[in-house]
């Protein structure tokens, strides 16, 4: 919001405080400043007033007239001139040689078409006073000849841009500034004063009829006989100040009147008002307005609007129609200064899309008792620029939705939630200078807060408001006050931070990607079904209209990314929520992901063994361990029908719904590669968990003995179908195992070290060879006990249909 | 027997030499030591050898012996050298690159997230987490913004559908999923769950319905901390700003508090920062995040007595601290995920 600094010395006396102290000094009370405007000229050397004493045409140009021009010299000096607007014995500044104009134009003796010239007659433009370049800038008030342009126009215009908190809606006006001004400054805050306007006879309409919950204040005053014209100047500044364009008078008065007291007024051309009646009423849903920005808008039944006895004419607290506007042909106008609630424009505003100054105060809660001052003020004015008479009474309907209201604190109170010493008169003096009341006589101490801050409502609000006047850089230095830890950070958040520095000590790259991520390429590499149940509502933008399920598209965005950028990515992780769904409920997981490439594309002197499966499942399982979840637990499968990973090559394990994790591991489909544009093969790896499952607590474990004796290994060799996956018999064997064992010795590993297929064996199979550790607790195993248990295992392990290999 | 066993010795002390692996010299060794070696021989006709030559003899054969195994030991070693050597292969060239793949990093947000998360645990806060798809309740209700408040808009927050189903996200009535818009959900799930006193903060992603450029994100990062207690008071806040800010901008570094408003802290300030120590940015006010007393009404909401508990909150960005630090320009950087930028600071 503009506030210009002309403005606002109407209501507060700034002498001795310049515009810096201003800006310093607004933010520190809860004015954001957001920049600072000045129209003042800047300083000017050799720029003079001078008078044109004669103008002949120029000889080779009939456009230009050259001028004598006295400007205080001893001689009066030759120019040459383009503009056309003035005639002799106008004054007009004079740019002498030396003089250097804005836009580092510098001034020189020059020649014309041939005429010499001594300097230039200026523009407004082109002194920087504004965009007026159709002439030169007459000085009609005939300042003396030779006077510094600068003395001529010593003050401009000075405009600061305020940010405002969405509690302040009371500093939406230039007295509402003032009054934090006078305020910060310890100064005096002045009112225009307004006057009664009784009003004679019959007023221009019959009533008002508020049918609208949305309105319950709504004043309507008549003025017979105005002339519409052009704003007088000081009006015509005032607007232009703060950025708005004039209109007419009438409606120059109405914005004026908004942005001095923060109270929107609506004049109605009352020869427009079908029926002679004012009818604030909800809108029908579908009813149709055309608004003053030309914009035809369908309204609904949460929209209030004022109507006559035919159509709407207003939204209301937002923008008028354009079929009742003011224009030339108005003669008599109504006036409204309502009170709208808030929650009601604001929705309307919004469900329009239609933001104005109107509607930006009635969103935040216009001073109810603001509502009769602003119309007064408003008719004042246009009583004294666009003439007519006050006619009828004022239509008063309704009654102001709130007042002033007295809120009881202590200053001890105060002092309590400050935690420093501070004076009983400093914590009155701060309340007051605010124009509020205090009655100090008793303990409790009782403060006024009058109506146009309605969000001081409790004692914790006026601590606030002591604070910001008594100034937060009275709050003194103090030690935190730090006692023993009693909590311990998330598990999650303590999972997380293990998770990367394990795959950063890995060689991973740790990324961050958005959560937010495009449907269509989710439902490519995730199913349509899936993705639909993470969609948002509203999304801004359809490249992020879903929740992500996996962090493992992200990576290979950043891997595609890296490659075209040539920084041979080898190995990157992320940390994060992903959203997965059972039956369409979601749940909101978290996840550790990483991607490696097997070919980084960079030539090196020894060349290293690359990842594959095994590698990403290995990583997996040491990230399940730091969940809580022992590796062993990942019993993988192969995956089928994902799009995203390559069949027969990547294995899942376990389902987050039944047990809190799930795994996932392999090669990511070279077909996905190929849309992301990937040339290397890329092995990945996710493992998901609900974090409740991080919440429960883990017992300590507790030791186990082991044998001091050594162990005795027996390999077993089968002849498998090739498809058959190695745990399946390993836990076989492990099974054979331990019933063979038992009594005193047991088989205490039986682990795969070997897979073979091809020459020798027949075609559809292979061969896993396996290591059976034996050991006993309490001696040297003997080879006698050992080959019982170990023909046992092959006799169990040839009754369950396995080959043993020769 | 004699001459027997010089020529013996002779023959080891001139083909042993020329023996270069381990399997040839074993196999030598078999034809002299071996169970039918010719030394083995010998030996064996010691038992033909008349009884007052016999220590004369044993004194020989010994004599071969020692010479034939030094013979054996010094031959080994130099196989055995000869093998390590093949083993080691040729000296290195230190002055090569490893051709392993790394280092690993840790991303600059975690990095910086982790050095703020450090300085709080210091004096006592412990990190907590809550989930990122939120509900209107957790992200506003609860802390005492209304209904009608306009960061409650659809312009600016990211809505689930109204039927959508979050299995693992309590709702409190039938109020509309969300994306948190701020981690100060978390504080409310935390007093939920916890007693006070409590000393918390709260590092997480946020979501924005805002368009990305240099400074905007779709979604960034957070800190957010809250401290109850009994006789909680501005000066307590302003103390651990004062620290914080030390901690991670050094000393000389300063604080203002400049009274603003957000609905759930009374007063509110904005948090500026000052330091001699940043670069361009030295010496000026730099704005970090938001604090204040925690509004009563927050305390109502989560079943504190508000009387008899105080408090105050702060919360600022991560990416913004990092910004400031590093002298990053452009928040993208966080997520685009530029190796270059990514091990930059590690």
């Amino acid at each position: 919001m503009k506030i210009s600094l002309t403005w606002l010395k109407h209501y507060v006396d700034l002498d001795g405080i310049t515009t810096e102290q201003l800006v310093e000094t607004l933010p520190m009370i809860g004015l954001e400043v957001e920049g600072v405007e000045s129209t003042a000229l800047p300083q000017f050397e050799k720029l003079v007033v001078g008078e044109v004493l004669s103008r002949e045409q120029h000889p080779n140009a009939d456009r230009l007239g050259v001028c004598m021009v006295d400007v205080g010299a001893e001689e009066p000096q030759q120019i040459v001139c383009g503009a056309s607007n003035y005639k002799v014995g106008d004054r007009i500044p004079v740019a002498l040689p030396g003089c250097k104009l804005p836009g580092d134009f510098k001034i020189k003796k020059s020649k014309l078409r041939g005429v010499p010239s001594n300097g230039m007659m200026c523009s407004a433009k082109e002194l920087g006073m504004g965009e007026d370049h159709s002439g030169l800038l007459i000085l009609e008030q005939r300042p003396e000849i030779g006077t510094p342009i600068n003395d001529v126009f010593p003050g401009g215009e000075t405009v600061i841009e305020l940010e405002l908190t969405a509690n302040r809606g009371d500093c939406l006006s230039h007295i509402g500034v003032a009054r934090e001004v006078a305020a910060a400054f310890d100064r005096e805050l002045t009112l225009p004063k307004v006057k009664q306007h009784p009003g004679e006879g019959e007023g221009l309409i019959s009533g008002v009829e508020v049918q609208s919950e949305a309105c319950p204040l709504y004043t309507a005053a008549s003025i017979k006989g105005v002339k519409i014209a052009p704003s007088p100047d000081w009006l015509r500044e005032a607007i232009e100040a703060i950025g708005l364009r004039p209109i007419n008078n009438v409606v120059d008065v109405t914005n004026y009147v908004l942005h001095e007291t923060g109270q929107p007024l609506h004049a109605f051309d009352a020869a427009k008002i079908k029926g002679g009646k004012i009818i604030v009423r909800q809108a029908q849903d579908g009813e149709q307005i055309k608004t003053l920005d030309e914009v035809e808008r369908k309204l609904t039944a949460a929209d209030t609007v004022i109507a006559d006895a035919e159509r709407a004419l207003v939204v209301a607290g937002v923008m008028g129609s354009i079929e009742a506007e003011v224009d030339d042909s108005t003669v008599d106008i109504v006036l409204e200064s309502a009170y709208f609630r808030a929650g009601a424009v604001r929705g309307t505003t919004r469900r329009l899309n239609l933001f104005t100054d109107s509607s930006h105060r009635f969103s935040r809660d216009v001073d109810p008792a603001g509502v009769d001052f602003a119309a007064r003020r408003c008719i004042d004015l246009i009583l004294q620029v666009a003439g007519g008479t006050v006619v009828g009474k004022t239509i008063t309907m309704g009654e102001a939705p709130r007042a002033d209201r007295t809120i009881e604190i202590t200053p001890d109170y105060v002092r309590r939630v400050c935690g420093f010493k501070v004076e009983d008169e400093a914590i009155a003096a701060a309340f007051t200078r605010l124009g509020f009341k205090v009655d100090s006589n008793a303990y409790q101490w009782r403060v006024l807060v009058p109506s146009f801050r309605p969000e001081v409502d409790r004692p914790i609000d006026l601590v606030e408001e002591f604070i910001r006047l008594h100034g937060s850089a009275q709050i003194p230095s103090a030690s935190v006050k730090a006692v023993g830890l009693s909590r311990e950070d998330d598990p999650l958040a303590v999972f997380n931070r293990k998770a990367v520095e394990k795959l950063a000590g890995a060689a991973f790259a740790e990324c961050s990607h958005y959560t937010l991520v495009d449907g269509k390429e989710l439902a490519t590499w995730f199913g349509q079904d899936r993705a639909d149940v993470l969609q948002l509502d509203n999304p801004l933008t359809s490249e992020m209209s879903h929740l992500r399920p996996s962090l493992i598209p992200g990576l290979l965005d950043a891997l595609r990314l890296n490659f075209n950028k040539g920084n041979a990515p080898a190995r990157l992780c992320e940390t994060g929520r992903v959203f997965r769904s059972v039956d369409g409920k979601v749940s909101e997981l978290a996840s550790v992901g990483f991607v490696m490439v097997v070919d980084d594309g960079q030539r090196r002197w020894r060349e290293r063994e690359q990842p594959d499966f095994y590698t990403a499942k290995q990583i997996v399982g040491e990230l399940a361990a730091l969940a809580g979840v022992k590796p062993e637990k990942l019993e993988y499968a192969l995956l089928e029908g994902e799009p995203l990973w390559q069949p027969d090559h990547a294995a899942h394990a376990s389902c987050w719904k039944k047990t809190g994790y799930k795994a996932f591991a392999g090669m990511v489909n070279v077909s996905a590669l190929k849309v992301w544009d990937i040339d290397s093969m890329v092995i990945a790896g996710e493992l998901i968990l609900d974090p409740s499952l991080l919440a429960k607590e883990r017992k300590p474990v507790r030791l186990e003995k082991f044998s001091n004796f050594p162990p005795s290994t027996k390999d077993l060799a089968l002849i498998v179908d090739a498809d058959t996956p190695a745990e399946s018999v390993r836990s076989q064997i492990a099974k054979a195992a331990a019933e063979a064992t038992g009594e005193g010795f047991s088989a205490d590993g039986v682990s795969v070290f070997d897979q073979y297929a091809g020459e020798g064996l027949p075609e559809g199979k292979k061969s896993l060879g396996f290591a059976i550790r034996f050991r006993a607790a309490d001696r040297t195993l003997k080879d006698k006990e050992v080959n019982q248990a170990f023909d046992q295992i092959q006799a169990a392990i040839k009754e369950a249909g396995y080959e043993v290999r020769g | 027997m004699k001459e027997e066993l010089a020529a013996i010795v002779l023959e080891v002390e001139s083909t042993a030499p020329g023996i270069a692996r381990r399997a040839d010299f074993e196999a030598f060794k078999a034809t002299i030591s071996g169970p039918n070696g010719k030394l083995t021989a010998v030996m064996k006709g010691m038992k033909n050898v008349p009884k007052e030559d016999k220590p004369a003899m044993g004194q020989l054969i010994n004599q071969a012996k020692q010479q034939v195994e030094a013979y054996y030991a010094e031959t080994l070693e130099r196989i055995e050298a000869t093998e390590l050597a093949a083993k080691l292969g040729p000296a290195i060239d230190p002055t090569l690159p490893s051709p392993d793949i790394g280092p690993g990093s840790l991303h600059p947000l975690t990095q910086t997230r982790r050095r703020m998360e450090e300085a709080f645990r210091k004096v006592g806060f412990t990190v907590a987490e809550g989930p990122e798809v939120e509900t209107e309740w957790f992200c506003f209700d609860a802390l005492n913004t209304p209904e009608d408040h306009p960061a409650r808009d659809a312009q600016d927050t990211l809505f689930m559908p109204a039927d959508a189903a979050i299995e693992n996200v309590s709702k409190r009535g039938d109020e509309r999923y969300i994306l948190r818009s701020h981690t100060s959900t978390v504080q409310i799930r935390t007093m939920l769950k916890e007693k006070p006193p409590l000393r918390i903060i709260s590092p997480g992603r946020v979501f924005r319905r805002d368009t990305t450029d240099a400074t905007h994100s779709a979604n960034f990062h957070q800190m957010e901390g809250l401290y109850v207690d009994k006789n909680v008071t501005i000066v307590d806040l302003k103390a651990i700003l004062d620290y914080f800010v030390a901690e991670i901008f050094g000393k000389g570094s300063e604080v203002r508090l400049r009274p603003s408003f957000f609905p759930f802290t009374e007063p509110s300030f904005e948090l500026d920062m000052k330091t001699p120590n940043l670069g361009k940015l030295s010496n000026q006010w730099i704005e970090l995040g938001g604090c204040g007393m925690v509004d009563p009404n927050v305390f109502k909401s989560v079943g504190y007595d508000p009387q008899e508990w105080s408090g105050y909150a702060f919360g600022m960005g991560i990416e913004r601290i990092a910004m400031i630090v590093h002298g990053i320009d452009d928040i993208r950087y966080f997520y685009q995920n530029d190796l270059r930028f990514l091990q930059q600071f590690a």
